[in-house]
């Protein structure tokens, strides 16, 4: 893995030039360009805004605060994933002409999706400050906002895992691209995303289990993350559930430390398989 | 013979098999039905060849479909990994790269230099340095700032050549095309090559275009069904290769 690492360092010239090509690629025919990558969030931001402050409202002050700390890194997981799955059978003509590391195609996706992440956080905390001057609700930044660094360390690890495993067996077969979707989409609704995870410890089922559905919930790294971001970020939020008002229910780190090791091993297997299938890619009939 | 002459390719009993499965891969169900897959079988498309060419020579490399033309280059490029054998190139290599491999259509012109001169080993900076020369070279004028899918295909060939020439390979591999556009352009081309080979770089050419190969090549490796069946001066082989098709 080292030697690989190495190589990696090598072509750092052309990651570059990839991640430029895949940025401009994205919005090439676009007359706002680069600004998409701005008015997604924004625009999202306004609609959820809308929504959840008419009609879903659960007492949340700014719930759509709420919903885009894990809303966004979402995104950036679940729309790594998928570029990654493709990466490589949509540049299959250069990689059957010439040598360079075939990471670089998959890692190229990742890190332009990062780069829309990190201008979807800076969306994100312009409108924390937005909130914080016209409301002087919770300020913009907590003392545990440090913890967006680890945060996206595994977010990025446990995609770049991910992203590496689909995109070698993609190259295969293609089913995994359509199954992929699929587990990206029940992810989705399985995870604190537009809905808090108050709502899991507060309900009925948990309740009824002596909280061990809230506990399983959360061994769930998307989940975890998805808290872990709202819980770092962001004031603890008061939920109002069927009337009756309750306290943010903080998941324990132990939960964090157990998603970095499914992070870590997801890098490492992804990695090693990528690696195994890597010189079969071209032979693919 | 003595030879004095430094070999830029040395390939030594490359032999290169595939393993072709009659079901193909392509979806789950095919790995899934693991006990309907007993038809595997291999195809061996080298049979360990060597051979050597040598820096400021225009090797061609003849031979029908299927012969291993492409499989030879492709191992060269490290594209495939020998299933024995070695090869050693001296320098930096780069393949021509065609329309489709490297170029991205809605790219203009100049963002596609930017990325394929990288993919052919410069760094950004080195292609900053030589744009200019390298946009003159293609003599696509304005239409460097246009998409590349508004391209005739003989503009992306230019593009594509005028690209390979500027990045300072040492051996280039050239898969069937050679001359590109019209006249002067290929009188441009021409001189390019003969520059090119006069400070020691080599060529490898695999063409069907005959005429090509008698244009440039100073020698000619037959290919027939994975091995190396004459070797020698153009007007020595190619009489041969063409009786026997």
């Amino acid at each position: 893995m080292l030697a690989e690492a190495k190589e990696l360092w090598r072509f750092r010239e052309l990651l570059v030039s990839m991640v430029e090509r895949e940025l401009k690629i994205r919005y090439k025919n676009s007359l706002l360009g680069f600004l998409w990558s701005f008015i997604i969030p924004l625009v999202t931001t306004a609609v959820l805004t809308f929504v959840f402050g008419n009609f879903g409202s659960i007492g949340v002050e700014s719930f759509s605060a709420y919903i885009l700390a894990a809303y966004l890194p979402y995104l950036f997981f679940q729309q790594s994933v998928l570029d990654s799955a493709q990466s490589i059978l949509m540049q299959l003509p250069l990689v059957k002409k010439i040598y360079f590391p075939r990471e670089l195609l998959p890692l190229a996706s990742i890190i332009a999706n990062f780069i829309h992440l990190l201008s979807g956080f800076a969306v994100f905390f312009a409108y924390l400050l937005f909130i914080w001057i016209q409301h002087r609700g919770a300020s913009p930044f907590q003392p545990t906002t440090w913890m967006l660094v680890p945060l996206l360390m595994m977010t990025v690890m446990l995609s770049t895992g991910l992203g590496l495993l689909v995109s070698a067996l993609n190259t295969f077969y293609e089913d995994v691209k359509y199954l992929t979707g699929v587990v990206m989409y029940l992810l989705f609704f399985l995870s604190p995303i537009t809905y808090l995870s108050e709502m899991v410890a507060y309900s009925r089922v948990n309740q009824d289990h002596g909280g061990w559905i809230f506990k399983l919930y959360h061994l769930n790294p998307v989940a975890a993350l998805a808290t872990g971001y709202r819980q770092y970020l962001l004031a603890p939020p008061t939920v109002t559930i069927d009337g009756v008002k309750h306290s943010s229910v903080p998941i324990d780190p132990l939960y964090l430390v157990w998603t970095a090791f499914v992070s870590i091993a997801m890098l490492l297997i992804g990695y090693s398989v990528f690696n195994r299938l890597k010189w079969k890619f071209v032979e693919r009939p | 013979m003595m030879d004095e002459r430094i070999p830029a390719i040395e390939v030594r009993s490359l032999r290169k098999r595939f393993r072709l499965q009659n079901a193909a891969i392509g979806s789950l169900k095919t790995a899934l039905l693991w006990w309907k897959r007993r038809s595997v079988k291999e195809f061996e498309a080298l049979k360990s060849i060597s051979f050597d060419a040598y820096q400021g020579e225009c090797v061609a490399v003849v031979g029908r479909n299927g012969a291993g033309k492409s499989t030879l280059l492709g191992l060269l490029a490290k594209v495939y990994k020998p299933t024995e054998g070695s090869f050693r190139v001296r320098g930096r290599l780069a393949p021509l790269l065609e329309l489709g491999a490297g170029f991205h259509p809605d790219l203009t012109g100049i963002e596609n230099i930017y990325f394929n001169a990288v993919v052919l080993g410069l760094t950004r900076k080195q292609v900053r340095e030589r744009i200019q020369e390298i946009i003159a070279f293609s003599e696509l004028g304005d239409a460097i700032h246009s998409p590349v899918r508004t391209y005739s295909s003989g503009m992306t060939a230019r593009l594509g050549f005028a690209i390979a020439v500027h990045v300072d390979a040492d051996v280039l591999l050239v898969d069937e095309v050679l001359s590109v556009g019209d006249f002067d352009f290929e009188q441009k081309c021409l001189r390019r090559v003969s520059d090119f080979r006069a400070a020691g770089g080599c060529i490898l050419l695999v063409s069907h275009h005959l005429d090509t190969v008698r244009q440039f090549a100073d020698r000619c490796l037959w290919l027939k069904a994975g091995e190396i069946v004459a070797e020698g001066t153009p007007s020595e082989i190619l009489p041969q290769y063409l009786a026997s098709s």
